[in-house]
């Protein structure tokens, strides 16, 4: 076990090096100065040259990208040049205020989701399968940014019960943090249980084809026992890969969620940066993003021979 | 005995104010589009810093809703004839947050951390030589005056030290740095006290009761400027839409920069109250003059005829704004009637000319981008008008950034594009005339018009300047560089509950002497 987590670590060294060497070019590819945008109106050319010294981006890409990769080797990310605060702690703030809703939300669509999905591929064509099918590819395809101004009209707007805009830590206020997370986990909730639920159907369909599952139903198994014992097990194993992905994807950034219910998480740090042209939050937020998909994949591996033994054997 | 009278009555105004202070306690709650980068007046901003910060502190002198630049920490400004000196009379009485009182001492103190390049001040190239005029010493008169010796006289010295870019060259306590002379807060003279900042999320001002305003109504920057409640909190909410949401519902009070299409929505709604204002910005078309087509200027005049400006305007302002071909703003005080001439529309004189100038439909690209929707929107009217007449405008939209960036480095043929407010119209034409080959980014290289800026940046206020802006006009319209639309509009949004706030040309949120009804 743990000659397997060292080589997946291990294997994952190469990608965050690509990574951090294609963010590092590719944000100096595209047209647009941090320090032209800090000295608005006041950009003449002896202005802009102090500021580009001060804030280093007078020396060249090899330097810059020298001096970033060696303080990034011992932690440190460098400051904002937007805010002049340090980026890996802004990025970490930030990264656990996305987490909380990603985490619950993907959680919660799990759970609702992946019995669902089984569910209708036990009952095949009924109109419960029908219903599945179609609420999930309903939920699929509505974008998040509408379905999350739609609660807001509905639950802060038009019934009053919940807060339009603002967000609260759980350290400070734990119900209000409630009352305040509810409407963004439940925008991304119902997105993510169309993904998930779709995924459930179609891999538990499968594993019901399985000559096995006839073989349970023969020795006279109960429905409840065949799927559940005997076919869920086998079927998850898509799913739960499937969760992976998407956990490692919203980790990444939930931008739109974000933005319309005033979270400050890392999507919108991200996005912000980007149009600062904020070059070390940007560097610094894409990093920890490739590194958390790694992590979270990682985990989704190690956990992988529970729901299949024979992984574990290979 | 006169100075009894005055001096009753400069008490009594006191008293009056400190009970109305008194009298009001509640929450503001403002709608932030975008976070504010700092704290530290005009050295890491943007216009949302500048909003927030110029609550806090004050400068010398200050814009008023004219574009005049009036005393606001002086009691008075005195400039010796020759134009060299600047003395400033500081007003008695005034104290800092941390409760020390405002001196001479205070304002030299403050004009030595600006120009130390470690403060990183972004208007020290503008006063240390650099990049125009140089202030050569700052000396204390007494404990009440201050004066400031330039290199060569300047009409655009206390119109530049008042500007938000440069943090309106706050004088800020020296509490606010550390022994090392590293930034901390925010300790001004403002009418509120910076109190927090959650990135992100909000900004929290609170009530500075010492708070000494000056007399008279509340002009832009300058007047009466009493804080009427107790906290200010800037709530930061990037989407338009929520922020309506949350207006509507009450979660805030004010939603300044409000979208044109959303005016005519909110004004039926009975709890809320919709005002709108004209602003100092300019938006513009950008015609570049070194361009191959563009250089010629018969071309360039049948692009001013293309345009019909008023239906223009309408339509990109849902028919809030009104035309000013003129880079001196409607609401300043050099808008003559020789700036208000403008461009005719007339379709029939654009073809003649197009004719003369020889143009055969070659392409020509309007650049634009879409995070400033007027901006796309009048780039997306304007290539129909020129279609109209015959010209193969293209549109192309870009990333703000991106723009901004072609604009600084003069990579365009024709850009929607919009310059944020200059009070004082010499620094609007100074943004715009200049030679290409030092500064790209400039749009009319001409020596005549230089010359004449030039001359206005020396001659002070009065009916010489204004003859040298109409001047400046009439050759603007002679030479055709860029096409002037209109100036910015800003709409607002209040509940009903908050009283004294209204849409402002100063287009950014100006929360004091708004109160809120309990």
């Amino acid at each position: 076990m743990v000659r397997f987590i060292a080589a997946r670590v291990g294997s994952a060294i190469p990608t965050l090096l690509i990574v951090a060497v294609a963010v590092f070019v590719l944000i100096r590819l595209i047209p647009g100065d941090p320090a032209v945008l800090m000295l608005g109106d006041l950009a003449d050319p002896a202005s802009l040259a102090d500021l580009r010294a001060r804030l280093g981006l007078d020396q060249t890409f090899a330097t810059q990208f020298i001096i970033w990769f060696a303080n990034v080797m011992t932690g440190d990310f460098g400051r904002s040049i937007a805010s002049d605060q340090p980026v890996l702690p802004l990025i970490v703030d930030r990264f656990w205020v996305s987490a909380r809703i990603v985490l619950a939300a993907v959680t919660l669509a799990s759970v609702v989701a992946v019995p669902a999905g089984m569910i209708a591929a036990w009952r095949q064509n009924s109109r419960l399968d029908l219903a599945a099918v179609t609420l999930s590819t309903l939920l699929l395809s509505i974008p998040t940014f509408w379905l999350g101004l739609l609660l807001l009209l509905l639950f802060g707007l038009k019934l009053g019960w919940l807060p339009v805009v603002g967000y609260v830590s759980f350290t400070d206020d734990p119900r209000r943090a409630f009352l305040y997370l509810l409407m963004p986990v439940a925008t991304l909730f119902l997105h993510e249980i169309g993904v998930i639920m779709r995924m459930a159907r179609a891999s538990t369909l499968d594993v019901l084809r399985l000559d096995y599952i006839t073989h349970a139903r023969a020795k006279g198994l109960s429905e409840a026992t065949v799927l559940w014992r005997h076919a869920f097990k086998n079927a998850f194993g898509p799913t739960w890969t499937l969760i992976g992905l998407v956990l490692g994807n919203l980790l990444g950034g939930i931008a739109v969620v974000e933005t319309v219910f005033t979270i400050p998480g890392l999507g919108r740090l991200l996005v912000d940066s980007i149009f600062a042209r904020d070059y070390p939050v940007i560097q610094g937020c894409l990093l920890f993003v490739a590194f958390s998909y790694v992590i979270v994949n990682l985990v989704v591996d190690l956990l992988y021979p529970v729901f299949d033994p024979r992984v574990m054997a290979e | 005995m006169r100075a009894t009278v005055l001096g009753l009555a400069v008490v009594t105004a006191g008293l009056l104010s400190i009970s109305n202070i008194a009298a009001s306690s509640a929450t503001l709650r403002v709608r932030l589009n975008a976070d504010i980068r700092s704290v530290n007046p005009g050295v890491n901003r943007n216009d949302a810093t500048d909003g927030v910060v110029l609550h806090v502190v004050e400068g010398l002198v200050g814009y008023s809703e004219n574009g005049t630049v009036e005393p606001l920490l002086a009691e008075r400004v005195v400039v010796s004839d020759d134009g060299l000196t600047y003395t400033f009379h500081l007003r008695k009485g005034v104290t800092f947050h941390d409760g020390l009182e405002l001196t001479s001492a205070d304002v030299v103190w403050n004009w030595k951390r600006y120009l130390d390049p470690r403060t990183g001040w972004l208007c020290a190239a503008e006063y240390n030589g650099l990049n125009g005029i140089k202030v050569e010493d700052v000396t204390i008169g007494d404990r009440y005056t201050v004066s400031y010796r330039l290199d060569r006289p300047s009409s655009t010295f206390l119109a530049g030290i008042a500007r938000n870019q440069c943090g309106q060259t706050a004088i800020i306590a020296r509490s606010s740095v550390t022994a090392d002379g590293v930034f901390k807060t925010p300790i001004g003279t403002g009418p509120f006290r910076f109190a927090e900042w959650k990135r992100g999320e909000f900004v929290r001002l609170t009530r500075f009761d010492g708070y000494k305003s000056r007399a008279g109504r509340p002009d832009g920057y300058v007047g009466s400027k009493r804080p009427l409640v107790d906290e200010v909190r800037y709530l930061v909410i990037p989407d338009n839409a929520t922020a309506k949401a949350a207006l509507v519902r009450g979660d805030i009070d004010i939603l300044p920069n409000l979208a044109y299409s959303d005016v005519h929505e909110l004004r039926q709604n009975p709890r809320l109250a919709v005002t709108t204002s004209p602003t100092m910005m300019l938006n513009t078309i950008l015609l570049q003059t070194r361009d191959r087509l563009l250089a010629n200027v018969r071309l360039r005049h049948a692009f001013a005829a293309a345009f019909d400006t008023t239906r223009l305007v309408a339509a990109v302002t849902e028919g809030l704004g009104e035309r000013n071909n003129s880079v001196v703003p409607t609401r300043s005080a050099y808008y003559s009637a020789v700036q208000a001439r403008g461009n005719t529309y007339n379709p029939d004189r654009a073809r003649q000319l197009l004719k003369e100038a020889g143009y055969a439909r070659q392409p020509i690209t309007i650049t634009a981008n879409k995070n400033e929707r007027e901006t796309y929107d009048t780039a997306v009217i304007a290539q129909a008008m020129l279609q109209a007449v015959g010209i193969n405008a293209r549109l192309e939209v870009i990333e703000w950034v991106t723009q901004l960036d072609r604009y600084n480095k003069g990579r365009y043929q024709v850009m929607s594009f919009s310059y944020s407010a200059r009070y004082d119209p010499a620094l609007a034409y100074s943004s715009v005339i200049g030679s290409k080959d030092h500064l790209p980014n400039r749009i009319w290289d001409d020596a005549t018009a230089q010359g004449l800026l030039n001359r206005i940046l020396i001659v002070p206020g009065g009916p010489q300047r204004q003859g040298l802006f109409d001047d400046l006009h009439r050759l603007f319209l002679e030479q055709v560089p860029l096409i002037m639309l209109y100036n910015g509009v800003e709409a607002a949004a209040v509940r009903n509950r908050v009283k004294g706030y209204a849409a402002s040309v100063m287009s950014k949120p100006r929360l004091w002497e708004v109160s809120v009804a309990n």
